[in-house]
């Protein structure tokens, strides 16, 4: 969509600070009446030059670096960093740490599914389902504070494996959270698939039909509530996923309710993965004794973060410090999508619209 | 690796070489078993041939990584690496960069989604890009010199800032104003 250039428009500043976006970006939106009619996005508002930094940083202090780009997705960053190096050094890590990176990265895909689903019921104004979403996300909060000793950035990712084990005292304490959210998560998707305010203020609008979807190259929930049904979990499968049994959701409606009830399967499939990998986890080390230095050479790693295809290319030039770690990040490649999706859309729809794709504006502009 | 990936694999291969002349793709494999291939091309052009072909086997663009082949430019030179996948296989076409200043044609009309990528890789390595439709900055001010991230700037030359005396007519407001606060251009 582009700008349009009719006497009837007028513009729209939507942002960069704005009530109902979480993080600056700046929309500059034509209307006609109440309806968008062009939206063009203007970003850099928390460009924070950190693959410059991550030039500098060694290897081991980009793990740490890595798992400040974005909060919510934070354990994907270091886990996919760490795959890159792995295959670069030419690192197998060891059968229990795949387990317990998947279960690190099912724990975030939950909380912050919980979250997008839970803002996007405050901005239908329907507040209390917003604080019961919370609710339920907190016994995923209270669970990696319990496992981890951090509520957000758990800190779990290391080369060549995991940085602290799962013994028997808190595998039960992880299921014992998991059988509490479990009814929860049921009676939570029910409520935002059957609910008349939920239905009405989300359905049919901020459409993204499934040529449109390819042609942008979306990822994550939103591309697969499009009908692609890509997840790198199962299509470049990684850590202990191949063993695993989980279904990939997807969707042709292509619409915010659609993006919605598909993160919430997802977290319910999270659910089933994490109690899978605390019954299959064999026993043994957690981590490989020590790291070998870093040949020449270049090496690419991917993974499905909770927003969706998280990919690392690494590119070293034989020192302690890489010579070039590129990132991208889900919701970069998403953002061009709100093109379509706004497209028409009244004013009043745009918050919920932007939410839909999840985005996350610190990880886009690293 | 399954047997539509094989059968990926090998369509690339042919597609590319075809398109190509001649070009080859080298393969890695992660401890996973995921497969991962490296294309050189010869020169900027080349995207131009590759790119119909990548589109043809239903390639998807991921990213794009720009960097200096020495990052503290004491050789000189840039290459480009261009990121796709084919359903699960991720292919690295990379190229060099031999003009000054360094430039390379737009994949856009492809690969819609390369609009963000090739607006941040010319804006933070200064690489012109030729026939892109929306050449703006992506994320830094105009204000700003392009290819930031192309040069070093050390902290001390960062912090050598200079600055007005106002702030030091405030602190000794009503006292005597050393001589040294009284320099201008600090």
């Amino acid at each position: 969509m582009t700008t349009a250039n009719t006497t009837n428009t007028y513009t729209l500043p939507v942002g960069p600070l704005h009530v109902a976006l979480e993080e600056p970006m700046y929309f500059d939106i034509q209307v006609e009446g109440e309806t968008v009619r062009g939206v063009q996005l203007t970003a850099g508002h928390v460009h924070r030059g950190m693959e410059a930094l991550a030039m500098q940083r060694n290897y081991l202090q980009n793990v740490t670096l890595t798992e400040r780009v974005c909060s919510l997705c934070s354990n994907s960053h270091p886990a996919t960093y760490c795959m890159a190096v792995e295959a670069l050094s030419g690192l197998t890590i060891p059968e229990r740490a795949k387990y317990l990176r998947v279960i690190a990265d099912e724990v975030k895909r939950i909380a912050s599914h919980l979250f997008n689903v839970g803002i996007m019921a405050h901005l239908t104004g329907f507040d209390s389902l917003f604080m019961h979403a919370m609710e339920v996300r907190e016994i995923m909060q209270d669970a990696k504070e319990g496992v981890y000793g951090n509520r957000m950035n758990l800190g779990q990712c290391v080369i060549g494996g995991c940085r602290r084990d799962i013994d028997e005292e808190t595998a039960a304490f992880l299921r014992g959270q998991l059988e509490q959210l479990k009814p929860q998560l049921d009676e939570l998707y029910g409520v935002f698939e059957r609910d008349p305010l939920i239905r009405k203020r989300t359905r049919g609008i901020g459409l993204l039909p499934l040529a449109e979807a390819k042609r942008l190259a979306v990822v994550g929930p939103v591309a697969r509530a499009s009908g692609v049904a890509y997840d790198v979990r199962r299509k470049a499968p990684y850590a202990a996923y191949p063993e695993l049994d989980f279904e990939v959701q997807s969707d042709t409606k292509g619409d915010v309710h659609s993006r919605a009830l598909l993160r919430l399967r997802e977290a319910v499939e999270s659910v089933k993965l994490i109690e899978q990998c605390l019954r299959k986890m064999p026993s043994g080390p957690v981590c490989t004794e020590g790291m070998p230095a870093v040949p020449r050479g270049e090496s690419v790693a991917r993974s499905e973060a909770p927003r969706g295809e998280v990919f690392y290319y690494l590119r070293s030039d034989g020192t302690d410090t890489p010579q070039r770690l590129k990132w991208r990040v889900p919701t970069y490649m998403n953002w061009e999508a709100l093109q379509v999706m706004l497209a028409n859309c009244q004013v009043a729809d745009i918050a919920l619209i932007v939410n839909s794709i999840d985005p996350c504006i610190s990880c886009t502009e690293r | 690796m399954n047997e539509k990936l094989k059968d990926i694999q090998s369509d690339a291969e042919n597609a590319i070489a075809q398109a190509l002349g001649g070009e080859f793709i080298s393969w890695t494999a992660d401890s996973y078993g995921n497969e991962y291939g490296w294309l050189r091309l010869r020169a900027p052009e080349d995207m131009a041939k590759l790119a119909p072909v990548l589109v043809g086997l239903d390639a998807r663009l991921m990213t794009i990584t720009a960097y200096r082949i020495d990052k503290f430019a004491r050789i000189e030179g840039r290459e480009i690496a261009y990121h796709f996948d084919l359903d699960g296989l991720a292919l690295t076409a990379t190229i060099a960069l031999t003009e000054t200043p360094p430039q390379i044609p737009s994949i856009t009309r492809w690969f819609a989604n390369a609009d963000w990528h090739e607006r941040e890789f010319s804006e933070l390595y200064g690489i012109t890009i030729s026939d892109h439709p929306n050449p703006r900055r992506l994320f830094l001010d105009n204000e700003l010199d392009a290819g930031v991230l192309d040069r070093l700037v050390p902290l001390s030359t960062l912090m050598n800032g200079a600055s007005t005396n106002t702030l030091w007519e405030k602190v000794f407001a009503g006292k005597q104003m050393p001589d040294w606060a009284k320099e201008k251009d600090r």
